[in-house]
């Protein structure tokens, strides 16, 4: 293992993985610092990009847009209070109360360092973990890959959405669209109704960034009416407001390993995303802080808490998907995609087949940090510029590259007609509160489920019960029922407690 | 809006597409016999449809006929739709007129178009940036990534 790292980090330090490095890192500390763009619509818009290079450059580069995508989301809540996702709702309270005492630079920094050092942590976790764990999911067979894939669709559908049968909805129509086209098992066209050109299935691309990007630039012409605000540093006459001293540092560190800690767990679950890391170690860090009182007032414990868990998120999001083939989150689906595109199946022989390859991204996901925390340092004035660009300038600009993303796939007219439809149908499930991610993961896992499940039904024969001779079976089985009544449970609680504090509030 | 509405009508929708591909056999084509069968899969996913899309609808029809009072994700504001329809509408007459007058042509408009639903500002800059966008995609899609974007058949 220690040779495939150093092999890794040889080829790595070449001047194409480097240039897409650089590339990846400004581009999604950018898109991550605009407010209202994520750094989903980042990695998606590149993606076409990557199927025209080496994956250890593209796929770096993808990883590098998502680990700094997630840190610019950080800027935009810090100065004007606007977290470009959920999970940067408690940096926005706490850096934005830093931000009103003239403090941002120290804020910024603080989230820059509990990222870099949140992430870096959890890629080794990544690096040192998923080998061993591909050693065990390896020895699974088609029956018990059936189990496990049952497990993956239970787990995000009824994890990632408002309500479990919404969940489980979006999760099963993404694999009705997925069974659209020849069958690659039997040969058969399905739902095709004639037209030659769906005999190839929905084309990947346009109909990811159709449910992912479209909806985003949709939400952004809703709010056209609400006014532009610019992103300002606020710089302090004191200079030790406006950076964090190594004292400081030292003094939250604890609290970024904690963190880090729980941000990497919860990533390694599928289903959860980065939001439930966030305020779990937020609540931890308020718990175990002697001065508990200041958080959400400016503390910059609760900033590294915030940030190191959201970001510890990234690394470790990956092992699912590299050691069992399930993608526990959005962005894990949109890399599976960029794998597959790239001719490199996720799963546990991707340790075995593609060894190099897997080193170096690793390698490159490693060396991602030091060069975000390098380019995000010295540039804070200027990303905060960046960020402050109109939307009337971005959102043109990114329909357009929406549109070549989408034909440069196949070079066909008609896959920007899939990227118009998808578009549609990913901005109406968000309105009916369905969920795009569990959509595009039940797209992505039904051919591995279908052809599985086509092995196993060969294996047993007519016998079905063979099905459950596995222990494999009946841990999956069991899971699967867990996760849904551990779900079922959550929810329950969440609304009562929502109606307990609503009736305190009427009481009051 | 209220969303209740939507789900129990979008929820029937459903259900009888379900209907449809468990019970029409003419939606596979062609193929080689196997264990499993080419519809055993879309008809497993149907039925999945049909028991989650039935417990949506139930629970809206349920919470419609309580008259219970609506959450905030159940309604659905619908301010700013008649932007979203223009915006769709420039984006499908975009991919109609690019085959004919070729991405660079085309682009600078759709380009505008939108800019002007977001209600830009500063036209001179936007003027600019429509023209310099479809050049520099232009560019780099054919001399980096061998893709030729369409260059129209009319001219």
């Amino acid at each position: 293992m220690i040779e495939n790292i150093v092999g890794g980090f040889s080829s790595i330090l070449a001047v194409g993985p480097i240039t897409g490095i650089i590339v990846g890192i400004i581009v999604g500390i950018i898109f991550g610092a605009i407010p209202g763009i994520s750094c989903i619509m980042a990695i998606a818009i590149i993606l076409p990009l990557t199927f025209y290079v080496d994956p250890i450059v593209g796929i770096p580069m993808l990883l590098a847009v998502y680990k700094a995508g997630i840190y610019g989301g950080s800027i935009s809540a810090i100065l004007i209070n606007t977290p470009g996702a959920a999970a940067a709702f408690l940096t926005a309270q706490d850096g934005f109360s830093l931000t009103k005492a003239g403090k941002s630079g120290k804020a910024l920094s603080m989230a820059l360092y509990a990222s870099v050092t949140g992430e870096m942590l959890s890629t080794l976790v990544l690096i040192f973990v998923a080998a061993p764990i591909s050693l065990i999911s390896i020895k699974a067979g088609p029956i018990e890959r059936v189990f496990l894939l049952i497990f993956a669709f239970t787990v995000i559908g009824s994890l990632s959405s408002e309500s479990i049968p919404r969940g489980l909805l979006s999760c099963v129509l993404g694999m009705l669209f997925a069974l659209v086209g020849m069958s690659p098992i039997t040969g058969a066209s399905r739902f095709t109704f004639g037209f030659t050109e769906l005999l190839g299935g929905f084309t990947f691309t346009p109909m990811l960034i159709g449910i992912l990007v479209m909806p985003e630039v949709i939400k952004a012409l809703r709010q056209r009416n609400t006014p532009h605000q610019n992103l300002t540093l606020t710089k302090s006459s004191n200079p030790a407001d406006n950076r964090i001293s190594w004292k400081e540092y030292r003094s939250v560190f604890g609290t970024i390993i904690k963190s880090s800690g729980i941000g990497t767990f919860i990533g390694s679950l599928p289903g959860l995303g980065s939001s439930p890391a966030a305020f779990l170690a937020y609540g931890e860090a308020k718990r175990s802080s002697p001065n508990p009182e200041e958080f959400g007032k400016g503390s910059i414990r609760g900033i590294a808490a915030a940030e190191s868990a959201n970001n510890a998120v990234c690394g470790a999001s990956l092992i699912p998907m590299l050691t069992l083939s399930i993608p526990g989150d959005d962005v894990a689906a949109l890399m599976m995609g960029a794998f597959l595109i790239q001719g490199i199946t996720p799963g546990p022989t991707i340790f075995y087949e593609h060894t190099h390859v897997i080193y170096t991204i690793f390698a490159g996901y490693f060396i991602t940090d030091f060069f975000l925390l390098f380019i995000a340092r010295i540039g804070f004035k200027f990303w905060t510029k960046v960020a402050s660009v109109p939307k009337y300038y971005i959102f043109p600009c990114v329909t357009i590259f929406a549109f070549a993303g989408s034909f440069t796939a196949n070079q066909d007219i008609n896959d920007v007609l899939v990227l118009i439809i998808f578009s549609v149908l990913g901005y109406g499930m968000r309105l009916v509160g369905l969920n795009p991610a569990a959509f595009i993961i039940g797209f992505i896992l039904t051919p591995f489920f279908e052809a599985n499940l086509d092995q196993a039904i060969a294996i047993v024969g007519g016998n079905y019960l063979l099905f459950f001779s596995n222990p494999f079976s009946w841990i999956f089985t069991a899971l699967t029922v867990l996760s849904v009544y551990s779900s079922m449970r959550q929810r329950k609680k969440a609304a009562a407690m929502k109606e307990s504090v609503l009736i305190k509030v009427t009481e009051s | 809006m209220n969303r209740r509405k939507i789900d129990v009508t979008f929820s029937t929708f459903l259900i009888l597409v379900s209907l449809i591909i468990l019970f029409n056999d003419n939606l596979v084509e062609g193929g080689v016999e196997t264990e499993l069968g080419s519809m055993f899969l879309p008809r497993l996913v149907a039925v999945c449809i049909m028991i989650f899309s039935a417990t949506i609808g139930i629970q809206s029809i349920v919470k419609l006929h309580r008259g219970t009072k609506l959450e905030s994700e159940e309604k659905i504001d619908t301010t700013g739709f008649l932007g979203i329809a223009l915006y769709l509408t420039i984006f499908v007459l975009y991919w109609l007129a690019v085959p004919y007058v070729g991405f660079l042509a085309a682009t600078p408009f759709a380009m505008l178009g939108i800019a002007f639903l977001l209600g830009c500002q500063s036209w001179v800059t936007m003027v600019v940036i429509s023209v310099i966008t479809p050049l520099v995609v232009n560019y780099g899609c054919s001399n980096y990534l061998r893709v030729f974007l369409p260059n129209g058949s009319l001219f």
